[in-house]
């Protein structure tokens, strides 16, 4: 694969202060070891490229994945969207795939791909922890920096325009809630209807997953690439097993094409129509829901999230990329509530994602391939319903909240077991958007 | 301010809140549907039938106390007709199974049930404590929990007893989940997710009543119920305490308490999302639909009955190591123009290196493996030579020298 020459290289190495035993680089033999990588001593250098090359290698792989199906479609040129959450992962992705672009420009050739960039801005949610404006200034700083990509920035109650989320999955059929329509009612629905930071964290990820996607569509991207690491992918397979989405983890995990659903309704703009009567019309009455499907990469998905952390700090020049980008590297996972990064939290404030944070930072200290092995391992699961390169066709339905696919054998089997009489099951069942097992846990408690 | 009363009954005071939801219950509605949930949990999977003998493994811990005690009530509540036997296994650990197979032999006469002891010396010629003193503490829970797997079914075996019960809960069963996740072994992830282990080729089935009832509430049933168990865990697994698992399962729990059903919930689905799994929701080996799969017992859960399937800190550097070296040799060959099926390759070679259980090195672990019997004790085993015979050769070969 093209492997592009760092810009920086010579400089990083020349700049780190040189230990007591010089030992050379076991891959150049050139350079002084200056870091543990993968239990080898490498130089800054032969690290940059390696970092560079893990993630380019995938960038490859989406290449060809996509000039593959779209017949005729090989000269068009790629457009992707990446999801960035002013963390340290999708930074660098944005970083690695600039560069990527600068050293084919460099070559000759034609930029390899189109990027457009998007923030789901949830500052809103937690507007103590974040003054108002900074996310459009650490934007800005992006914007400067990497002056090529379009950055964009969304804010978490566009997802209420969305059709992708069924929103009658989200409203008690008893109550008459209307359906949320600007930030307060954002505000209240997660405050007021979800009971637990897990469940908290869990939908504002599903929200920012539907806003990902449906602007990759508006914007008719090839791809939706998302900087979920190694680390992260273990985090997620332990995470939603944790959640009780073990059945969704193949889609998950994975890369390749997930579906995208639309709830169209009769009055599309007043869902609150179709909830009125939720019990006595049958499915499909008021809601015609129409599928396509999109794909969705992790390009640095065989990298270890520290392994980033050390090439935004201390590598790529001065000032890092970390400062000069204002990026905060948190002990936990707090770049969607923006917490202060306290010592001590008590367990009742912490989601399962933040717990699933703090475990694999530990493990991926002393055993980072065991950590890489979890991912690996979720990705040989199949995808039971729908087919890996089809979308799924009608033959079953999916989830109004997640759009993964609904597990109906698995959903009765655990009726039976655990003789869960749930008063809202009848609700589920009918007309009103049914969930999945996750999404109930999430939404209903 | 007037106490809140039980959430079921509406008329006593709650005195309980629930573990697994939070609900607030007086003492006796507690009881009665933590009673009512095993109950449907046996009627729904069709555990037993009506005269069938089963031996609950009995430790004289709360598990398989409760267990025992549950069984007895649903047993003359239900009518199930179950002839019921406490079977105890003991390990030859001096100072832990003094005090727990007394207790075992109080809870015969308390539940008027009849007490069947099987030692190791008897079954392997070898106790605890001689294997200690040979191999030392480092992984002896292994030998541990592979003597003590075949020590049930041959202690049932024995009473010509076709079905063992066993106190596994949502906590154990979840635990297991995490923890081959964590390995990367999806086959044994499969397997540990069942209720009924054992398949038509051995003479024993296993079954777990209790998997869907936490830990806390049985330390609660034990504790309500004034059941009399014994709570010294096995001196002979600290290591085992530190299980990365465990205390994941723990801090989940505090977090979200459904965390746990939820785990066990996700294990189920992911069961038939392994490659080579039946798709259905059966594991493979059931005709009726509507009873329980089953799942091939054999080394199942790892470690030792109570604290099973712990994952020891040297279990995970010796997993670490080997991964490494698989990801050294897998960077020699990198071909840059067939990277989609390299990648292929490389996790083919990774899932040969998975397997970190001595006499398990050919295992691939999403492939299920061909069942065989032991050719030494005949025990059900896809090697040639089971586990546990494996094990006692490798002591057996250094018993002379320790003993000169």
């Amino acid at each position: 694969m093209q492997q592009p020459d760092t810009p920086s290289s010579g400089v990083a190495s020349g700049g780190a202060a040189p230990p007591a035993p010089a030992s050379l680089c076991v891959k150049c033999h050139l350079h002084e070891a200056t870091l543990d990588s993968r239990s080898q001593r490498v130089c800054s250098d032969c690290f940059t490229k390696f970092i560079s090359a893990k993630c380019i290698k995938q960038v490859g792989i989406i290449g060809k994945d996509i000039r593959n199906p779209g017949t005729g479609a090989a000269s068009q040129k790629k457009k992707y969207l990446l999801g960035l959450s002013l963390g340290v992962s999708s930074s660098v992705l944005v970083h690695l795939l600039n560069e990527n672009v600068e050293y084919q420009l460099a070559k000759g050739r034609n930029a390899p791909f189109d990027l457009v960039i998007v923030h789901v801005d949830s500052s809103g949610l937690y507007p103590s922890s974040s003054s108002p404006g900074s996310v459009q200034e650490t934007l800005e700083g992006y914007r400067k920096r990497y002056p090529r990509f379009e950055f964009r920035l969304v804010p978490l109650s566009a997802v209420l325009d969305l059709d992708t989320v069924d929103w009658r999955t989200l409203i008690l059929p008893s109550s008459a809630v209307t359906p949320p329509e600007n930030e307060q009612q954002l505000h209240a629905l997660f405050f007021d209807r979800l009971s637990s930071p897990t469940s908290r964290a869990d939908i504002l990820r599903l929200f920012t997953r539907h806003l990902l996607i449906s602007s990759a569509r508006t914007e008719s991207c090839h791809a939706l690439l998302l900087g979920h690491t190694t680390t992260a992918l273990a985090e997620l397979t332990l995470a939603e097993t944790a959640k009780g989405r073990g059945f969704s983890l193949p889609w998950q995990v994975n890369d390749g094409p997930v579906a995208v659903v639309s709830h169209s309704t009769a009055v599309p703009t007043e869902p609150i129509t179709t909830t009125t009567t939720p019990t006595s019309q049958s499915s499909n009455a008021t809601t015609t829901t129409t599928e396509s499907q999109i794909q969705v990469y992790h390009p640095l998905r065989d990298l270890l999230r520290k392994e980033l952390v050390i090439y935004a700090t201390e590598l790529m020049g001065t000032p890092s990329l970390a400062s000069d980008l204002n990026i905060m590297i948190p002990n936990h996972p707090s770049s969607a509530t923006q917490q202060a990064a306290a010592a001590v939290v008590s367990h009742k404030d912490l989601s399962i994602e933040e717990v699933m944070f703090r475990y694999f930072a530990e493990v991926e200290e002393n055993y980072p391939s065991v950590v890489a092995n979890v991912a690996r391992t979720t990705g040989k699961l199949v995808r039971l319903l729908g087919g890996d390169s089809e979308p799924a066709t009608g033959s079953h339905s999916s989830c109004g909240m997640c759009t993964m696919p609904l597990d109906e054998q698995g959903d009765e089997r655990w009726r039976g077991e655990l003789g869960d009489e749930d008063v809202e099951d009848d609700m589920t069942r009918s007309s009103a958007g049914r969930i999945c097992y996750g999404c109930e846990r999430s939404i209903r408690g | 301010m007037a106490p809140a009363l039980c959430a079921i009954c509406k008329t006593e005071r709650a005195l309980i809140k629930r573990p697994k939801n939070h609900a607030k219950l007086c003492k006796g509605c507690f009881i009665t549907i933590f009673e009512d949930e095993v109950h449907h949990t046996i009627t729904s999977s069709q555990l037993f039938y009506p005269g069938e003998k089963v031996a609950i493994g009995a430790s004289g811990g709360k598990d398989s106390t409760v267990l025992a005690s549950v069984l007895k009530t649903l047993n003359e509540r239900h009518n199930y007709g179950l002839d019921l036997i406490l079977l105890s296994i003991d390990e030859g650990i001096k100072g832990y199974r003094d005090d727990s197979l007394e207790t075992v032999k109080r809870n015969a006469v308390q539940y008027e049930m009849p007490l069947k002891v099987v030692g190791y010396d008897e079954l392997y010629g070898w106790t605890m404590d001689q294997v200690v003193e040979t191999i030392g503490k480092k992984g002896n829970c292994t030998y541990c929990g592979v003597f003590r797997r075949q020590a049930l079914d041959r202690g049932a075996k024995m009473l010509e007893i076709k079905h063992v019960v066993t106190g596994h809960n949502a906590d154990d069963v979840a635990e297991t989940i995490l923890m081959n996740l964590l390995r990367g072994d999806l086959a044994r992830l499969s397997r540990s997710t069942s209720i009924v282990t054992g398949d038509s080729r051995s003479d024993v089935k296993r079954s777990k009543p209790l998997k869907y009832a936490y830990e806390k509430e049985i330390v609660l049933y034990a504790h309500h119920k004034k059941l009399d168990y014994f709570s010294t865990e096995c001196i002979y697994s600290p290591e085992a305490f530190r299980g990365s698992a465990r205390s994941l399962i723990k801090q989940l729990e505090r977090v979200r308490p459904s965390a746990i059903l939820d785990i066990v919930r996700s294990g189920e689905d992911m069961a038939r999302l392994v490659p080579g799994e039946s798709s259905s929701s059966c594991g493979g080996g059931c005709k009726d639909k509507k009873t329980a799969p089953v799942a091939r017992v054999e080394d199942d859960i790892g470690g030792c009955g109570s604290q099973n399937g712990r994952t020891p800190g040297g279990e995970m550097a010796a997993m670490e190591t080997q991964l490494r070296e698989n990801e050294a040799s897998e960077g020699l060959e990198i071909d840059v123009s067939k990277n989609i099926s390299q990648k292929e390759d490389s996790e083919n070679k990774n899932e040969r290196a998975v397997p970190i259980r001595t006499g398990n090195k050919n295992a691939k672990p999403v492939n299920r493996q061909v069942l065989g019997n032991c050719k030494r004790c005949g025990y059900m085993s896809s090697q040639d030579i089971c586990q546990a015979c494996m094990l006692l050769e490798g002591l057996n070969k250094n018993r002379p020298q320790i003993q000169i």
